[in-house]
């Protein structure tokens, strides 16, 4: 059922790292992606690598949540690992007609490789374990210094939370809306490319007309319910950090500290 | 003391040309004098366009007056520094129970408010438990709304105004969406609020029997109130409620009638079990002697009932064999929508189908038109099964013509005109006779030709409903079949949509399939009902043998019309022998 679709991925469990505070994750996220682009040899590859399992596990999210993520990007990475595996110039170790793979290109390729895949299962690890609620909780506080350049992270933060709500009832609006200029002969599915747009144009006229009027209803009953933006607002369940979190950060700057020794000695 | 208070209110807005300058003023509210009292149960009533909503707009500060002054609490909303502080002391519930959610739990919903108000996050806790312990909604504090009926959906928004504390609750016609389960819990905790906790209610409706429990009604035409007083009063008034067309229960339409021709001693009647304790009285007090004489000829009517169910199968358009159809089918969330249906659909039929949310109706709508797929069964339309692979599934979409819920919504062309021309250019006929087809479907919806050339947002909500069936029309399909099609509407478009579709079905022996969850209006337009409850059909039959199961029916949601029950009660204490009555014209005639 389209109601059932969720923004994100959210895996429900009671992990330690379920439990831990979004602003730690966002930018343990942040960090451990940074240091993915730093460095750029195997050995702190392995030690990435190490401390991302740990993190699985201690999550106790199946393995194929965490690799689902992957298939979406599976061309892309196809993509950019064969070009940089034949492509490359440099000692050449193995020929095959015109293609030809070298030493440089096979390290080239394998660095890529395995950075585009941590980033991915890093990222998924995030959105798994933190409820888009509290992933947009986070994301406003932690963005919170960027308000003194004039960035309204707030309303933001707010206009994500709005879209996580409404997104599901669009969903379900547009399958409506498709159904009912089905019922009215339209076709979809035959035709051209220009023709199948054309015919979207009788689904996508209601749907921002409806998604309008939606906004100024939920305006008014914003209104009417005191909102005012950022000023004078509290929260029902405010971040707060534990003694969970305040670990979380000292195994985050342990982690970045071996990291940054490797690097220094080699 | 007042809480609310308004002094010559009124409310203009300009009406500009294409240009932006102001030509002229619409008077939306004129002159309105209105005391509100704590702990009052107020009920406006009127027509869409009576002003209603505006001037609920206007006690809660989200429009100010142009004219006059609103005062809550003895501060006047023009004046005040701060609105926010207004619009905490009233709370507010829409219509669209969707479009007033903010949270993505039902939890962070209620939250909201008292967020905004800067409550600290302990209070905000039990604030919320506490609220929703009052609306009911305990179970559901940490689930999606998306997930909730529209019924829960408009607890919830109730259990968000309340969440700020609010001196009174303003309800800008929370009901006109729902189906009537979702209506009776709505009104039941207004009703708790009022009488438990002593919460101002301010009511906004266009539905007489939502008021009957109010303290006092005011009802408005025209931007002004033109009737108020105590919910017996005004509805003694019948013959000013009639010119305001407000659709009055049926049971006090009946009951002023037989009023008016001496059968019975007052006509101030709101509920069913009341008319036939008076009707019981007058009975004894011999007011009227002709009644016995009257109740043999209807007994007498009673016997012969048409078998409609069973008609040949010469004009059948439409027939289902054991037809069923599973969501997620080969899962184990496998669940069956419609289970072994068999139906039958025959030429110039006026068929109603009744059942409650979730009982399979708007699914077996979808499988009627090709739509969706069966799961089994057999679904054969003018003799040939729809399964087969060389049938065109687009014919059965042009054949069996679907209206959906609110198909307003679906409207996109520039014009009227084109949007209706949309179904027959998918059809294949030409523009010239596509044009013709279209006009001619407006004429039977009663559209004027001046609209034909305009927007259809220009329209009225009505109006635009009518445009959007026109749609359906135009593809001269062999059946019609409507989904609740006067959801939302006021009474006056309403009947005239009802009409319309009777006149349909009479002049030009249209098919009709109605989806409803009205048994009034079943009983008055349709001749044939269809009973849906678990994916089934549990009754099949002429609307009359079906209401004589008036315990099941209940049992499903669903009862049956006021008189109806009135006259089934009144047979059972033996103060008339016989009959059944379906409207109010046949209770008449029995009693």
């Amino acid at each position: 059922m389209l109601r059932d679709i969720t923004v994100g991925q959210y895996y429900p469990s009671n992990s330690v790292i379920h439990q831990l505070d979004p602003r730690l994750k966002i930018l343990g996220t942040f960090l451990y992606i940074l240091m993915l682009f730093i460095c750029g040899d195997l050995i702190s590859y392995a030690i990435s690598a190490t401390f991302l399992a740990i993190l699985i596990f201690l999550a106790k999210i199946p393995l194929r949540y965490i690799f689902r993520g992957l298939r979406a990007i599976f061309f892309v990475l196809l993509l950019s690992v064969g070009l940089n595996l034949f492509f490359t110039e440099g000692r050449v170790i193995f020929r095959f007609y015109f293609l030809k793979i070298t030493y440089e290109g096979l390290m080239k390729t394998l660095i890529l490789g395995i950075r585009l895949v941590f980033i991915i299962i890093a990222s998924s690890l995030l959105t798994l374990t933190t409820t888009p609620t509290n992933l947009t909780d986070g994301l406003e506080r932690s963005l919170h210094f960027l308000h003194y350049i004039k960035v309204p992270v707030h309303d933001i933060a707010m206009m994500m939370s709005i879209a996580l709500r409404f997104i599901p009832i669009l969903m379900e609006e547009t399958n409506k809306i498709m159904k009912a200029q089905t019922a009215r002969g339209a076709d979809f599915e035959t035709g051209g490319i220009v023709r199948r747009v054309r015919a979207m144009i009788p689904i996508l006229v209601p749907l921002f007309i409806s998604a309008f009027r939606r906004a100024n209803d939920l305006a008014v009953a914003m209104d009417a319910r005191c909102y005012r933006g950022e000023a004078g607002r509290t929260k029902m369940r405010p971040l707060k950090y534990s003694g969970k979190d305040y670990g979380g950060y000292l195994v985050l700057i342990l982690f970045l500290g071996i990291l940054i020794m490797m690097k220094t000695m080699y | 003391m007042s809480i609310i208070r308004t002094k010559n209110l009124g409310y203009k807005i300009k009406i500009k040309n294409d240009n932006n300058e102001v030509i002229g003023y619409k008077n939306i509210l004129n002159d309105i004098n209105i005391d509100i009292n704590r702990g009052e149960f107020v009920a406006v009533l009127g027509q869409n366009g009576s002003g209603k909503s505006t001037f609920a707009k206007h006690l809660n500060a989200l429009i100010l007056p142009t004219e006059g002054m609103v005062l809550i609490n003895g501060e006047d909303t023009s004046a005040a520094e701060e609105l926010w502080k207004i619009r905490r002391q009233c709370g507010m519930v829409f219509q669209n129970p969707d479009n007033q959610i903010v949270g993505v739990t039902v939890e962070e919903d209620v939250a909201f408010g008292p967020e905004n108000l800067g409550v600290s996050s302990q209070k905000i806790v039990s604030t919320v438990r506490e609220v929703l312990q009052k609306v009911g909604m305990t179970k559901y504090a940490t689930k999606s709304p998306n997930h909730l009926s529209g019924g829960q959906k408009q607890r919830v928004a109730i259990a968000s105004s309340l969440a700020m504390k609010p001196e009174c609750i303003i309800l800008d016609e929370p009901t006109a969406m729902l189906d009537p389960k979702g209506r009776r819990e709505v009104i039941e905790i207004v009703r708790q609020l009022n009488r438990e906790e002593h919460m101002t209610i301010i009511l906004i409706t266009h539905n007489m029997e939502e008021t009957i429990f109010a303290d006092r009604i005011y009802v408005m035409e025209k931007g002004r109130p033109v009737m108020q007083g105590k919910p017996r009063d005004i509805f003694t008034g019948f013959e000013e409620i009639a010119r305001l067309k407000l659709n009055p229960p049926q049971i006090t339409e009946l009951s002023y009638r037989l009023y008016q021709q001496h059968k019975i001693s007052r006509c101030d009647i709101l509920e069913v079990q009341e008319f036939v304790e008076q009707y019981q009285k007058d009975a004894q007090s011999n007011l009227q002697k002709d009644i016995q004489h009257n109740v043999q000829n209807d007994a007498a009517k009673e016997m012969t009932v048409s078998q409609m169910g069973e008609s040949t199968d010469e004009n059948e358009i439409l027939r289902l064999e054991h037809v069923s159809y599973f969501y997620e089918k080969g899962t184990n969330m496998e669940v069956a929508a419609v289970s072994d249906v068999s139906l039958c659909i025959h030429e110039n039929e006026f068929v109603g189908i009744a059942g409650h949310m979730g009982s399979g109706k708007s699914t077996l709508m979808q499988l009627m038109n090709g739509l969706i797929r069966q799961s089994s069964g057999k679904i054969i339309y003018k003799g040939t099964d729809i399964s087969e692979k060389k049938f065109d599934k687009r014919k059965m979409h042009f054949g069996v013509g679907l209206v959906f819920q609110y198909p307003e919504s679906q409207l996109f062309a520039d014009t009227v005109i084109e949007d209706v021309m949309y179904g027959p250019i998918n059809k294949g006929v030409s523009g010239e006779q596509a044009r013709q087809l279209a006009e001619k479907a407006l004429k039977t919806m009663e559209i004027e030709e001046e609209y034909f050339d305009k927007s259809p947002f220009q329209l009225s909500g009505g109006e635009m409903r009518r445009v959007a069936i026109a749609g359906v029309i135009a593809m001269e399909p062999d059946i019609i079949i409507l989904d609740e099609p006067t959801a939302g509407l006021d009474p006056v478009t309403r009947t005239h949509l009802l009409q319309t579709l009777k006149r349909m079905y009479e002049e030009s022996k249209k098919t009709i399939v109605m989806v409803s969850h009205s048994m009034e209006d079943i009983a008055d337009y349709a001749k044939r009902i269809v009973v849906m409850d678990g994916g089934k059909i549990r009754y099949d039959d002429t609307v009359g043998n079906v209401f004589r199961n008036r315990k099941e029916l209940e049992q499903i949601g669903l009862g049956v019309p006021q008189v109806t029950y009135a006259v089934e009660l009144l047979r059972r204490t033996g103060c008339i022998r016989g009959g059944q009555a379906l409207t109010v014209e046949e209770a008449m005639q029995i009693l």
